[in-house]
């Protein structure tokens, strides 16, 4: 173990060290043995902290990247199991872990790690292989250009909402390909019934979207959050949330919507030949996408992180050296999760109430209902605009 | 009925028709098998032409034991155990028709406390099994509510079945000549609590699951089976109720003391999968009041079972009896050759009646349309197997 | 619109299940709690008394070694057969007392009913797995010992719904 550690490990710290650049520290420029002995001066290690915390690579990989992202999709899979098993008057995960099952995640990865994958002969090997992997793939541009705090997001797009519409243009087409290069009868029903679902469901998708820019002026999503100063855009526009809330249940095919993978008519659906750990792929890829359409609600019609200033502006006061502590931050972060896990509850609500619903009255409420109800919020955000109640130079502004 | 003849030819023909295309082009056959989470232990092949089934071939056989056949191996009274087991979970009232049939043979006289507690044991049975077939039926449609729920309730019933009888679910109760043991003490107090508390429990079923839009969606307007055509095909308990036709074996022709106790049919006029699927929750709803008007009127002290030799064997003769189970009427025709075991004995169950209208019904219906049908029309595939 | 207020129904009835108590009973921390011994016969009047049926129990000081446990037990699951003991009584001149096989038994207590020296009743032990199919055939001795089984738990009907424990 110990020869792993300096063998290895240690090289290779010393090897990322002199390929990210770190900062001029006192005036002399920081080497990697200075970096390891000014671990213990405190005013000399914050400076280093709050550096590493403004690249790149720490917004990729931990905050409003993919560790946030996955770490609210694991907690979303465990409260959704608990919360089910309540509402059905049972107890949920029970035993694996000390407490009431906490670590049935980890689990259920490692079951999944460890069991065999079989590919149906006949397969189309490169597709079978590589749809799940561009599944969590696409998922996690989604993610991507959420905004959690102001200023803290992954890429900043300035056409942020259309570039979460064009990725979520693709998934149908994962849900076809894999079905196809499954070469079974079930998964080919599936994978018809994906298509027809997903695709019916993203025009008034688009369209309960419209309205927020109207009334926003900007495509960009830090934009949209940051203009809905006053009030929140969803005391004007409660029927495009409620579409969009829809059409977020049918994008993510979760019940009443999950025609693609109805157990009892077409046994798995288009997951029916997923074994091992291309399944526990797709269910990566299904909770960061249940993720990113839930902060994609809050961020249009909640508000994004707006909420009052609760974290104090100093933790030590009278401390005037480098801070890492953004008070801002911190509280813009905080509102952000409170609201994205209340919207994530009630994503998770329909499954214990609604059974399945079969695809012509899908069909039927995807092309008519939903978009005649869109069109009519939009209709009340160009009223507002032009009565001059909302908009630069209106009545209600901040 | 020539119309009726008619419409049965021409579905035959248009499916052998079918079948004589070239099926791999256009037609997807499914088979809808086994090892299927929507179909039970039974088999049956269905085409499709896009999402419509245009074919339905149901292979029924995969559970068969020769319940008949060991039956002509054993006595009387051995014969309780293997033969409550095609219906393992309503198996009261499976040996409870197979015990009035004996009694008719051999002439024996049940005790009137007997009979009582008898159809106690029938109903709260019944109860066991209505609830069984909603759960399924909610997980057929995707709502894992209604399959927790139904199974919950049922604990209710089973724990003070466990008290009446001794098992959860294999029971060995009803024997020829009565029941095998007494109530155990305070037995009436604890059932009638039970009763009143799944009375309550019957509102929150309705309220999430019967009036739920979505299900009505699905169900209203789904396999219609008409008054003459639900005759005509020969279905059995609340298949028939649901189509119209207000046959219920313990009014008809009733049998120990169902003369004495005052309840209603309930039947349903439009024949869809929803009327079918509303029939055993208002007969649950039935069967309550039954059991308060059971326990009410029960002699308070009395011989449960009559006293028979070990081998009980009567004249030679033959007799049929029929009795209401869950899924419909459940009949014994037993002849007797002056031994202690039977010559022949032959079952009719219901639900394989009840498969005969599943081609008939699923053709022309969609693929989302299966599950619906198929459990509306109270199939248990081991039954009818035997 | 009757739809929307089917709806609402439906939450409301799901939501209020988050007020009512979980219906599980957890065994094995918790077990259930069985009134009387377990199921017995009393030939003289011919007619069970109710109880739960588990394993068996069989008094030595009664059993004669008639066979008429494994008689009845032929036509139905085969499980019980008669071997030789070394215990010798006086009521039982053969020394033959019944062993039985639990990979076999239905515990439908057919045999108990047959037995006419109030010898053979059941209990209300049900934890009878084994790792070997040879451990669950129970000598006669093995059939002696009476089980200890403490369960305490039974279904509660409150006002929060009805709950075990």
């Amino acid at each position: 173990m110990l020869t792993i550690v300096t063998l290895i490990g240690l090289p290779l710290i010393f090897i990322i060290l002199f390929y990210v650049p770190l900062p001029p520290v006192n005036g002399e420029v920081l080497t990697p043995y200075l970096f390891f002995s000014m671990m213990v001066d405190p005013s000399r290690t914050i400076p280093i902290i709050k550096f590493l915390i403004h690249t790149d690579l720490f917004r990729v990989a931990v905050f409003p990247g993919f560790s946030y992202a996955a770490l609210l999709a694991a907690v979303t899979i465990y409260v959704e199991r608990k919360f089910l098993a309540k509402m059905q008057l049972r107890i949920g995960p029970l035993y694996a872990g000390k407490i009431e099952g906490i670590l049935q995640l980890i689990a259920d990865g490692l079951k999944l790690i460890s069991k065999e994958i079989i590919i149906p002969s006949g397969a189309d090997k490169p597709i079978f292989w590589a749809t799940p992997v561009a599944f969590v793939a696409t998922s996690a541009a989604v993610a991507a250009l959420i905004p959690v705090a102001p200023g803290w997001v992954v890429a900043n797009v300035n056409v942020g909402l259309i570039a979460v519409f064009a990725f979520l243009g693709f998934f149908p087409l994962f849900a076809l390909l894999f079905s196809w290069a499954s070469n079974s009868k079930y998964p080919f029903i599936g994978g018809l019934r994906a298509l027809h679902q997903m695709i019916a469901f993203e025009i008034p998708f688009i369209l309960s979207a419209l309205p927020v820019v109207i009334l926003s002026g900007s495509l960009n999503l830090s934009g949209i959050a940051t203009s809905q100063h006053p009030y929140w855009f969803i005391f004007f526009l409660p029927i495009s949330a409620f579409v969009f809330y829809i059409s977020s249940l049918a994008e993510l095919e979760r019940i009443p919507f999950d025609l693609p993978e109805a157990e009892s008519e077409i046994v798995a659906g288009w997951l029916t030949e997923t074994s091992g750990m291309i399944f526990g792929l797709l269910q990566l890829g299904t909770y960061v996408k249940l993720y990113a359409l839930a902060a994609l609600f809050v961020i249009l019609f909640l508000g994004g992180w707006s909420g009052p200033q609760i974290f104090p502006t100093e933790i030590l006061p009278g401390y005037t050296g480098e801070k890492i502590y953004n008070a801002v931050t911190v509280n813009a972060a905080f509102w952000f999760t409170i609201k994205t896990l209340g919207m994530i509850m009630l994503l998770l609500l329909p499954r214990g109430i609604n059974p399945r619903i079969r695809i012509d009255i899908l069909l039927h409420t995807g092309w008519y209902k939903l978009i005649v109800l869109s069109f009519i919020n939009i209709f009340v955000a160009l009223g507002l605009i032009y009565g001059g109640i909302l908009g630069p130079g209106g009545l209600v502004t901040g | 009925m020539p119309d009726f003849q008619q419409k049965v030819d021409e579905t035959m023909k248009m499916g052998l028709e079918i079948v004589k295309e070239s099926d791999e082009d256009r037609f997807m056959t499914l088979s809808v098998g086994p090892q299927h989470p929507g179909s039970g232990h039974f088999r049956f092949t269905i085409k499709l032409d896009g999402d419509y089934i245009v074919f339905c071939d149901p292979d029924p056989g995969y559970v068969h034991r020769g319940e008949e056949k060991m039956s002509e191996y054993r006595n009387f009274i051995q014969n309780i155990p293997h033969l409550e087991r095609p219906v393992i979970h309503d198996s009261t009232n499976i040996t409870y028709s197979y015990s009035l049939a004996v009694e008719e043979l051999c002439s024996i006289e049940v005790p009137r406390r007997g009979q009582f507690i008898r159809a106690i044991a029938s109903e709260l049975n019944r109860q066991v099994y209505t609830l069984y077939w909603l759960a399924i039926y909610g997980i057929f449609l995707g709502h894992s509510t209604m399959f927790m729920w139904p199974t919950g309730d049922r604990e209710l019933f089973i724990d003070l079945l466990e008290a009446l009888t001794g098992a959860r679910v294999t029971h060995a109760f009803n024997i020829p000549g009565g029941v095998r043991n007494d109530m155990p003490e305070g037995f009436k107090d604890r059932c009638l609590r039970q009763v009143a508390y799944f009375e309550k429990r019957l509102k929150e079923y309705e309220d999430i699951f019967y009036n739920n839009p979505l299900f009505r969606q699905r169900t209203e307007e789904v396999g219609i089976l008409t008054k003459d055509d639900a005759i005509s095909l020969g279905v059995a308990g609340s298949v028939l109720r649901a189509s119209g036709v207000p046959l219920d074996i313990r009014k008809a022709e009733p049998y120990d003391v169902y003369n004495e106790i005052d309840f209603k049919v309930q039947y349903m006029k439009s024949g869809d999968s929803f009327a079918r699927s509303m029939v055993p929750f208002l007969d649950m709803r039935e069967s309550c009041h039954i059991i308060r008007q059971l326990l009410d009127k029960i002699p308070q002290a009395g011989e449960v079972r009559a006293k028979l030799q070990p081998n009980p064997k009567g004249p030679p003769g033959e007799s049929y009896k029929r009795v209401e189970s869950g899924r419909g009427a459940l009949g014994y025709y037993i002849i007797s050759d002056g031994t202690p075991r039977p010559y022949r004995v032959k079952i009719s169950v219901g639900s394989f009646r009840n498969m005969l209208a599943l081609p008939f019904l699923l053709v022309g219906s969609k693929l989302a349309d299966m599950p619906s049908i198929y459990w509306s029309l109270n199939y248990w595939p081991v039954e009818a197997d035997r | 619109m009757t739809s929307a207020g089917g709806f609402i129904k439906a939450i409301e009835s799901g939501s209020k299940h988050l007020l009512i108590k979980r219906f599980t009973l957890r065994y094995p921390e918790e077990k259930l709690k069985f009134v009387g011994d377990g199921y017995q016969f009393d030939p003289k009047k011919g007619v069970g008394i109710a109880g739960s049926r588990g394993r068996h129990i069989l008094f030595h000081d009664k059993c004669t070694g008639c066979q008429l446990c494994a008689i009845a037990c032929e036509g139905i699951a085969e499980a019980i057969g008669m071997v030789k003991v070394e215990e010798q009584w006086k009521h039982n001149k053969k020394a033959i007392m019944p062993q039985i096989d639990y990979g076999k038994c239905v515990f439908c207590a057919l045999c108990v009913d047959a037995c006419p020296f109030y010898a053979l009743y059941m209990t209300n032990d049900y934890e009878l797995s084994s790792f070997t199919k040879e451990h669950l055939i129970y000598t006669p001795a093995q059939l002696a010992v009476k089980p200890k089984y403490d369960g305490t738990m039974e279904l509660r009907i409150g006002k929060r719904g009805a709950d075990h424990g």
